[in-house]
Order: C-alpha cells, then sequence, then structure tokens
C-alpha cells in the first residue's frame, strides 16, 4: 500500500525490504529503482517486479505483480462505482470542479520533477520543447513522439561523439 | 471487440511511457480525444481520485480508465495489459543486465526519452488548464501554486484545499465567473 505514486516507494521499499525481510540490501535496491526509471510503465511497478525477480524468478515477478496491482484495483473499483451514484449532486460538481484545478497544480509538480530529472543540456531542452510542441498542436499520438525522441537522441549522440573525437584529432 | 482493443491501448501505453505513472497521462488523454472512450473531464477526475487512493498513481489510474470503459473486467484488462510490458522488460533486462547498462544505445534512447516524456506531460496540464480556467478558477490556481512554491506538501493537501473551494464557489454560485 502506498500512497503518492512512483517517487515515494524508494523509502518504503527500504524499510519493508531492506530492513525488516531483508531480502535484498540498499544497493541493490538502489539499482533495481534506477533500472526501473530507464525502462517503459511505472516506476513502482517496474521496482517490485525487479525485487520480486530476483527473489524468486519468473513466479517471484508475476507475484509482485499482483501484489501491486490488487489493493489499487479493489479501492478503485469501489470509489469508481460510487463516484457513479453521487456524481449527479449539484454540490458534487462543486467539489470536483475544484478538484479538476488541483489536478493541474499535479500535473505542473510532476512535471516539475520530471524537468529537474531529465532537462540538462540544449539538446533535452529542445527535445521538451518539440515534443510539448507536436502534441500540442498537432494531436499527434504520443507514442510516435516517443519514437521520434528515440530515433533523434541515437543520431545526437552518435554526431556527438564524433565531433569528439575530431576535436581531439584536431589538438594532437 | 471492446476487450481487444483495450487491451491493445493499454499495452502500447506501458510500452511507450517513461517517466513514472503521470507519463500514462498524455496517452489517456489522446484516448479521451480520439476514441472517446471517457471525456476530459472524466479523466481529470479519475486522476485526482487516482493520487489520493493507494497504490501507484498510473496503476490507479489505467484500472479507472478500464472500468469507466467497460466495467470490472475492462478495468481488469486495462491494468493487466498496462503492466506487461513492464514484466517483459525486467526479465528480458535482468538476463542481459550488464550488456543493458553500458549499451550506449541504450543510453541515447533514455537521454532523449526523458525529456520527451515531461513535454508531453506538460502539454496535458497546458490543455486542461485551457479548458478550466474562467476567472475563479485562475485565482485559485494562482494560490495554489503559490502554496506549493514555499513547501512540498502530498496530493490531498491540494485536492483538499481545491475541493473545499469548489465547495464555497459552488455554494455562491461564482462556479462560472
Amino acid at each position: 500500500m502506498l500512497l503518492g505514486g512512483g517517487y515515494v516507494i524508494l523509502p518504503l521499499l527500504q524499510s519493508e525490504l531492506v530492513e525488516k525481510k531483508k531480502w535484498i540490501n540498499s544497493d541493490e535496491l538502489c539499482e533495481y529503482y534506477a533500472l526501473a526509471q530507464s525502462i517503459p510503465g511505472i516506476i513502482a511497478a517496474n521496482t517490485s517486479i525487479f525485487v520480486g525477480y530476483k527473489l524468486k524468478k519468473q513466479l517471484g515477478a508475476i507475484a509482485a505483480i499482483l501484489g501491486i496491482i490488487t489493493p489499487a484495483f479493489l479501492s478503485i473499483i469501489v470509489l469508481a462505482s460510487l463516484l457513479r451514484e453521487i456524481v449527479q449532486y449539484n454540490f458534487i460538481q462543486s467539489i470536483f470542479w475544484g478538484v479538476g484545478i488541483g489536478v493541474i497544480i499535479l500535473l505542473f509538480l510532476a512535471v516539475k520533477e520530471m524537468w529537474a530529472k531529465s532537462i540538462t543540456d540544449r539538446f533535452t531542452c529542445v527535445v521538451f520543447l518539440a515534443a510539448f510542441i507536436l502534441s500540442a498542436n498537432f494531436k499527434i499520438s504520443p507514442a510516435i513522439i516517443i519514437v521520434l525522441a528515440i530515433i533523434s537522441g541515437i543520431i545526437y549522440k552518435e554526431k556527438y561523439e564524433k565531433n569528439i573525437l575530431r576535436g581531439e584529432d584536431d589538438l594532437s | 471487440m471492446i476487450y481487444l482493443s483495450l487491451f491493445l491501448q493499454f499495452f502500447h501505453i506501458g510500452l511507450f511511457s517513461f517517466g513514472g505513472g503521470y507519463a500514462t497521462l498524455p496517452f489517456l488523454y489522446h484516448i479521451a480525444e480520439t476514441l472517446k472512450w471517457y471525456t476530459v473531464e472524466q479523466l481529470s477526475d479519475m486522476i485526482a481520485v487516482s493520487s489520493i487512493t493507494p497504490g501507484p498513481v498510473g496503476v490507479n489510474v489505467a484500472t479507472f480508465a478500464g472500468f469507466v470503459t467497460s466495467g470490472v473486467l475492462g478495468a481488469l484488462i486495462a491494468t493487466s495489459a498496462i503492466v506487461l510490458p513492464s514484466y517483459i522488460f525486467v526479465v528480458v533486462i535482468s538476463k542481459f543486465l550488464e550488456v543493458y547498462r553500458t549499451n550506449k544505445k541504450v543510453q541515447a534512447a533514455i537521454y532523449a526519452l526523458k525529456p520527451a516524456g515531461c513535454g508531453l506531460l506538460a502539454a496535458v496540464g497546458v490543455e486542461m488548464f485551457a479548458q478550466r480556467a474562467n476567472f475563479t478558477g485562475c485565482v485559485l490556481l494562482l494560490g495554489l501554486f503559490i502554496v506549493s512554491l514555499k513547501q512540498k506538501r502530498d496530493p490531498l493537501f491540494y485536492l483538499g484545499v481545491s475541493a473545499v473551494f469548489g465547495l464555497i464557489v459552488g455554494v455562491l454560485g461564482l462556479l462560472n465567473a
């Protein structure tokens, strides 16, 4: 059970898996967490699946998935059904009007956090702007933008490294 | 066959979203705009509920979107489909850990992926703002923004304040001001 998404999972896993159960050590956890951010998908789920797979291979990974899905699944089903019942009341609609504004702040904070981890130089800034403009104006599928980003990253790094090599040649 | 397309949609979200639970939102927004399985307002409600429910936001919001689209079975399919790519990636990468960590192409891809995921989410934020913002909304947003700069607080705080503000504004009849 965790509240608040992927970024709060690390301290929680640290206290549960490393300190109480001693299933993995602290270094391993940090490594899995870093790896979890480098593959697609939900970071909390990725980290748990890594830990599950390390402990008991396929079976452990599946157990980890079930463990992370089930509480979310049950609570959301209950809340979603409840919401459907009460949504016709006027005051509930006022509440959700306010909450809709609150969600924008949550998105802003998430963007801020991702920005701090990803925008490190001019190239990453250009990628950010390109992704923003493409998805805001042209309604292109996000998957296509992600694929374009992968391609541009690989091409840019290759050129960048060639330039560095050439630079060293000039010096010598 | 709604269940098959539900599976394919959420599988591809699991495969292409980088940067955590909120990174799935641009994809869910795209579904609202193109397939119209739910509205953007419904998506906003889902994000709110998912942020204050136990469990990772990404899993919660996928479950919710699946449920709204086609009931409990839909929720089950959406949730399983969104974590399936994670499972495949973990199993494959664990076998080739060293190769994966040192591969230059992988590093280059990740280097460009993260800002792209961030840009996609920023676009969702701006569009949601454009749809909602009237005078009263901007007042609330500005207030929350100032608070967020001063101190880090959890989602429950922001949504709680917004809910109370909405309720008061609703009673005063200023929602559309």
